[in-house]
């Protein structure tokens, strides 16, 4: 036995002589005997000290023992405690059924029989001693069930904490979980998606058939690859995901375990430099393919130029020089368009923007004629900038030309001329807009519309126009963009260019100019 | 039509584009020698009377640039002018009193030169 397991016996009788008596007795059995002379000092014992069991006299002065049990049973901590009486009295039936409602556990008369006081004590001692052990097990049981579920919080916090959307599905895939990082991924709240069908909540499409997916799933116990899915707000979202399987412990209901993270705007920025790299390429083979044909091209255009007034021609001879200089000045524009940073003069100069419509409407004049198109024209400034007359009248002749394009049943050309801040900026600068009642732009023509090489109208066009248009824009530090819209059935197109031009601080030359320019 | 008969001395590397750019020069009045070479150019300005010089931008022995800068060295009132093929302007484009694209045509080309030509007139009558 060790000290540990010593228990704690407490003797109380008013009469020292029977006290010693007691421990005499108990001595043997080797715990800790504690004396006590009234029921008073019992108590004081009993609050200090973890008593097994209580040897206490029926009779004392002040409180009796049955009082006294009374008392200890009241407390809360000592209702389990053994109480044992010794009565020295004859005690009726009446009296021990009293002394066991109040908590006697056993009754010892005088004369004490030692080895019947020592075995009845033993056995408490004993119990006691058990009930104590049991009691610390489970205390450490406690305490393990404490830790644990503090290691599982822990755990789901840190599921939490992940960006990833994590969740757990059984085979049919209705979600049993379904972390924070989910609940930021695809808008739907935790509770709101437990319990339902995982495809059908976030309708998602997978790479190859599911049928096969979850093959895979089955036999290697995992699987990964890319997925398209919708959030509840139906944004279509690219994840890369990682599924694997978990067994339960008790086999049938297995679960799969999918941990989804976020690619789609890593795919658009991979897309976007793709794309980028493509242009760049596209338009340096663009370069290089002009200069190659610009030096025959020139030969060849001399040639047919001196040909065709040769007095050695007749009429037929004649005829066919002069188609083939024509068709040489089409091969002409299409390398001049993508010779677009060429520049005649070699320093820019004060342009008004509105001159250099002007001069385009009136190169342009006789198409707009032909087709029957209206020309509404509105020039609110001069549009006074700095920069190479070329350039821009590139850019104003493509509009306007991809504009009379559209319209070959005829319709309505607009074209306006105003001060702007661009692009919400405050800064000041000139916008024009060139809008049609044409054909309009399909929406899936709408994103490759600035390309190189990217054409709506099949032979007719280069696909450069507005590709170097937007170039040359953007030299200005400027941008262009478009509006197709459909309206009643008709469409109206609408170009607009913004080029930076004056700051307002020397903005006392352009309001001058816009004063007379109102009457145009 | 040019009054008294500009000569321009026209350099190029390759003989067709160089004789056909002759032709048309001289249908437009002037007289031409050519050069196929930097070298060859530099060469016959060193013994005979040019107005203006009209040369390829890239050729083996040596931009037009290049030869730019080596003539306006010896001649600073002699009219350069470049006729090219590229899509950008070297950097080096200003030693060169005009920069011509090849696509604009035989009949804009014409036009420039005698346009540098009158320019060059007036400044040296003035001077």
């Amino acid at each position: 036995m060790t000290v540990n397991d010593k228990v704690n016996i407490l003797m109380v009788d008013d009469q020292p002589a029977k006290l010693l008596s007691y421990e005499a007795i108990l001595g043997e059995l080797g715990d800790n005997l504690i004396k006590a002379g009234s029921g008073r000092e019992a108590l004081e014992v009993l609050l200090k000290n973890d008593v097994a069991v209580v040897l206490m006299d029926v009779s004392m002065p002040e409180l009796d023992g049955f009082e006294m049990a009374e008392i200890i049973r009241q407390h809360p901590r000592f209702q389990k405690t053994a109480i044992i009486f010794i009565s020295a009295v004859h005690l009726t039936d009446i009296d021990r059924l009293k002394g066991y409602a109040r908590g006697a556990v056993d009754y010892i008369s005088v004369p004490v029989v030692p080895e019947v006081l020592r075995a009845k004590v033993s056995v408490f001692a004993e119990l006691h001693r058990k009930t104590r052990q049991l009691e610390a097990l489970n205390r450490g049981l406690e305490q393990r069930v404490l830790e644990r579920t503090e290691e599982l919080r822990q755990r789901a916090e840190l599921l939490d904490l992940a960006s990833e959307a994590i969740m757990v599905r059984d085979l049919q895939g209705n979600l049993k979980f379904f972390n924070t990082g989910a609940e930021t991924l695809y808008g739907w709240k935790r509770e709101e998606v437990i319990g339902r069908n995982i495809h059908e909540l976030l309708q998602t499409s997978y790479p190859m058939p599911i049928q096969q997916i979850m093959d895979n799933v089955t036999q290697s116990g995992r699987w990964q690859g890319n997925l398209v899915q919708y959030s509840k707000d139906g944004r279509e979202i690219v994840v890369a995901s990682r599924q694997a399987l978990k067994l339960e412990e008790h086999g049938s209901n297995a679960v799969l375990l999918e941990i989804n993270r976020d690619i789609t705007a890593q795919l658009h920025a991979e897309e976007a430099l793709r794309k980028a790299e493509r242009l760049a390429a596209m338009g340096r083979v663009a370069g290089i393919i002009a200069h190659e044909i610009n030096n025959p091209l020139e030969a060849i255009t001399n040639a047919f130029y001196l040909l065709r007034d040769h007095h050695s021609l007749d009429e037929q001879a004649r005829m066919l020089a002069n188609m083939a200089e024509e068709e040489l000045l089409r091969v002409a524009h299409i390398t001049r368009q993508t010779l677009s940073f060429y520049r005649e003069s070699q320093q820019a100069v004060m342009i008004s923007v509105a001159r250099l419509l002007d001069d385009v409407l009136e190169l342009q004049s006789r198409l707009l004629r032909l087709n029957a198109i209206t020309l509404d024209k509105k020039y609110l400034t001069e549009g006074a900038i700095l920069g190479f007359p070329s350039d821009l009248k590139q850019v104003f002749l493509n509009l306007v030309g991809n504009a009379i394009q559209a319209m070959p049943e005829g319709g309505r050309l607009r074209v306006r001329v105003a001060n702007a801040n661009g692009n919400g900026s405050r800064r000041f600068g000139v916008r024009v807009s060139v809008c049609d009642t044409g054909a309009g732009i399909k929406p899936e023509d709408a994103k490759r519309l600035f390309e190189p090489f990217f054409t709506t109208k099949s032979a007719k066009g280069t696909g450069l126009g507005l590709w170097i248009s937007k170039g040359i824009v953007q030299k200005y530090e400027g941008s262009i963009r478009f509006r197709s819209l459909r309206m009643n059935g008709r469409n109206t197109t609408c170009f607009s260019v913004f080029l930076p031009g004056l700051r307002a601080a020397d903005g006392g030359e352009s309001t001058k100019v816009q004063e007379a320019i109102g009457s145009v | 039509m040019v009054p008294s008969k500009s000569i321009i001395l026209c350099v190029d590397d390759e003989p067709n584009a160089l004789m056909l750019r002759r032709l048309v020069l001289e249908k437009a009045g002037y007289s031409v020698v050519t050069a196929p070479s930097s070298a060859e150019a530099l060469r016959i300005l060193s013994n005979t009377p040019v107005d203006l010089v009209l040369s390829d931008q890239l050729m083996p022995g040596g931009t037009g640039t290049d030869l730019a800068r080596q003539v306006k060295a010896r001649h600073p009132n002699l009219p350069f002018v470049i006729i090219s093929g590229v899509n950008e302007l070297p950097p080096d484009s200003a030693q060169a009193d005009l920069f011509l694209s090849k696509v604009e045509g035989p009949v804009a080309m014409c036009d420039k030169i005698s346009g540098v030509l009158e320019r060059f007139r007036d400044q040296n009558e003035s001077a």
